[in-house]
């Protein structure tokens, strides 16, 4: 990532599917706060609703955080996003990430598609460790 | 979404607006109020208007799914209409698979297929 | 026998004691010639010699060969003879050979009436401080060097201590309408009042470091928009003593990059128009190479007009595609579904027989997205899906 400023990050605790609602409010905010464009707006707010959903789903006690943090480099505006949970975490990184992947019949954890809505995605998970992924979205 | 499910009917079709948070509880009240005023109503089809949906998740889209496959079902036709530009490119990118539900630009021309409409396999 | 300039009475060997307690410093003593006659602790700390090894040898065996050359001795002590007092700084040579850089002072011992009986010589390592001083030196001429940027010291509760001929080019204040201000003067009122300045200094002194960008303001009062860096300065025990704080204009650049930014579009906007060419049809013309940030412009401009015109059939012209390729093809089907799912039915013309070719060899999947080879067979299918022939069952 380019040269990056950190100006405000909030971070928000999620115990449940109605915290998804805050999560989706706070993220359209920032994009539109940076400028997004309504198209990059509704994929960034879409990921992070996927993911957000996934800790609601399968994290320890469906808990989890997500943060939100405005990004600025070079004159271009963003916003990143990072959630985050102590759930069980993934086994097979490759495997999840492959197009393709799922668990009977579902989408799975969605990760792919995620990642194709976004325009930096990064995910760190191991068994036992939990599971963080991250996403930024920036104007053009 | 209120307790009561909006409902409108137009001769032999019903349109059911979606809009605002979907969560469970709300979404059981859809399925429950559609299917039951579509066999109530004999109705030959159903509008279902996402036009107020701004984000719609792989969980939302599989609302869609399943509202869809209960409606046919019962005997009859479902249309998806009013997808916003972006969250349709945003669904197709999610890649959440949709290819078996039908779609029109608006309610209008939503009715305008319905009736016009015959008896033809699921795509 | 006395030390110092002046004659001095009393107990010898109570001077003595107190002198060879010094150890930072040599003090010794050389007759009237510059040769030693006595040696110190210190001195032998600092050059390596042992008495044994120096007394009885001329002082200049401490001397750069090139000062030796150059006299520098002889002066030191005739200077110290004329004035009372010589003092100097220069490099001296160790008993093995290394350098170091010393503060000498060079004072005559007299009798009473006043004949010279020899020099005492106090010196000291000044080794360590003169890195310092040439380190600081050559980072001064590099910053002032620097005019694009501004590279000027805050202290630790952010008032300026230190300029730069590139603050002055970038802000436009000479050093004295700064130093002692508080760097909030170059911040906008809003920032001001939100406490920015300060919030950045705590940034820095937290994490070491902040980075950031913001507008700021020059002595004519414009605003620029500028890149800044915050270092915090602390000593050796770790204590916040200020701050480096280096800037750069950004407004020119970001002023173009907006520009470029609206050319893009512009040029977008030409060269790939959506046409209404019949009610609730739109013709859309690709025009040459499709690079994905175009694509996705493209697809979302599309996707827009659909909605405003309730377009009911898109026409995809690739007619001026020179080449399509797996990429292309799926961004093309991608666009296709994602109108699809509004409701408008999208056909294909302009499909060269290469193109076709190119399309079968890459196994790209069409599936039920209709194609034809021109612009005016696309039309009279889409004018018939539009009049509601069935768009399910019409033949692909």
């Amino acid at each position: 990532m380019s040269l990056t400023a950190e100006e405000s990050v909030t971070t928000m605790t999620i115990n449940g599917e109605a915290d998804l609602l805050r999560i989706r409010a706070m993220l359209r905010a920032e994009a539109q706060l940076a400028g997004l464009g309504l198209t990059a707006e509704t994929k960034l707010v879409t990921a992070g609703s996927e993911l957000a959903r996934n800790i609601v789903r399968y994290a320890t006690h469906g808990q989890g955080t997500a943060s939100v943090e405005r990004l600025r480099s070079e004159g271009r505006r963003g916003v990143r996003a990072a959630f985050s949970d102590s759930g069980p975490g993934i086994a097979d990184l490759d495997e999840v990430m492959r197009d393709g992947f799922s668990t009977g019949g579902s989408l799975g954890l969605g990760l792919p598609g995620s990642r194709r809505l976004v325009d930096e995605f990064a995910i760190d998970s191991a068994p036992g460790r939990g599971t963080t992924v991250v996403i930024a979205q920036w104007a053009r | 979404m209120p307790e009561d499910v909006p409902i409108i009917r137009m001769g032999p079709n019903l349109l059911v607006a979606l809009q605002g948070n979907l969560d469970d509880t709300t979404v059981e009240q859809i399925e429950r109020a559609v299917t039951g005023e579509v066999a109530r109503t004999q109705a030959t089809g159903t509008l279902i208007d996402v036009s107020g949906l701004s984000i719609v998740d792989s969980f939302v889209a599989r609302v869609l799914a399943r509202l869809v496959a209960m409606i046919r079902l019962l005997g009859a036709e479902a249309t998806i209409v009013g997808l916003q530009p972006a969250v349709a490119i945003t669904l197709v990118e999610l890649g959440v698979p949709m290819g078996h539900v039908r779609t029109a630009l608006n309610a209008e021309q939503g009715m305008a297929r319905l009736r016009g409409s015959r008896d033809e396999p699921d795509r | 026998m006395g030390y110092g300039g002046v004659a001095v009475g009393g107990d010898v060997s109570y001077y003595q004691q107190m002198i060879d307690s010094i150890t930072d410093y040599e003090v010794i003593r050389l007759d009237e010639n510059g040769v030693i006659c006595s040696w110190h602790p210190g001195a032998e700390r600092l050059t390596g010699y042992t008495a044994s090894e120096i007394v009885g040898r001329p002082v200049s065996v401490f001397y750069l060969p090139e000062d030796i050359a150059a006299g520098r001795l002889e002066q030191e002590l005739r200077t110290a003879v004329e004035k009372g007092r010589c003092e100097t700084e220069g490099y001296r040579v160790r008993k093995d050979g290394s350098r170091f850089w010393a503060a000498v002072s060079v004072t005559p011992i007299r009798e009473r009436d006043g004949s010279m009986v020899g020099y005492v010589k106090i010196a000291r390592d000044l080794s360590e401080r003169r890195e310092q001083q040439l380190a600081a030196l050559a980072v001064e001429q590099m910053l002032d060097a620097i005019t694009d940027y501004e590279v000027i010291r805050l202290d630790a509760q952010g008032y300026v201590r230190s300029w730069s001929p590139g603050a002055q080019r970038l802000k436009g204040f000479a050093v004295e309408e700064v130093l002692g201000h508080h760097v909030s003067m170059f911040y906008t009122e809003e920032d001001v009042r939100a406490g920015l300045a300060e919030r950045e200094m705590g940034i820095a002194a937290r994490q070491e470091r902040f980075e950031g960008e913001g507008w700021r303001v020059r002595k004519d009062g414009s605003r620029f928009w500028a890149t800044v860096t915050l270092s915090p300065i602390r000593d050796e025990g770790g204590e916040l003593i200020g701050f480096v704080k280096v800037a750069r204009d950004l407004t020119e650049r970001r002023e173009q990059e907006q520009l470029l930014a609206r050319q893009r579009d512009e040029i977008l906007e030409l060269s790939t128009p959506v046409i209404q060419v019949w009610d609730k049809v739109l013709v859309l013309p690709l025009i040459g190479t499709l690079d994905s940030l175009r694509a996705a412009r493209l697809t979302e401009g599309l996707l827009e007009r659909i909605a405003r015109d309730q377009a009911e059939v898109v026409i995809m012209d690739i007619s001026g595609v020179p080449a399509i390729d797996t990429d292309v093809a799926q961004h093309l089907l991608k666009t296709v579904e994602a109108a699809r799912l509004m409701g408008t039915v999208s056909v294909l013309s302009g499909v060269r027989p290469e193109t076709a070719q190119a399309i079968v060899h890459l196994g790209i999947e069409l599936g039920t997205l209709r194609s034809r080879n021109t612009l005016r067979d696309a039309l009279q299918l889409a004018l018939r899906l539009v009049a509601g022939a069935d768009r399910d069952t019409v033949d692909a």
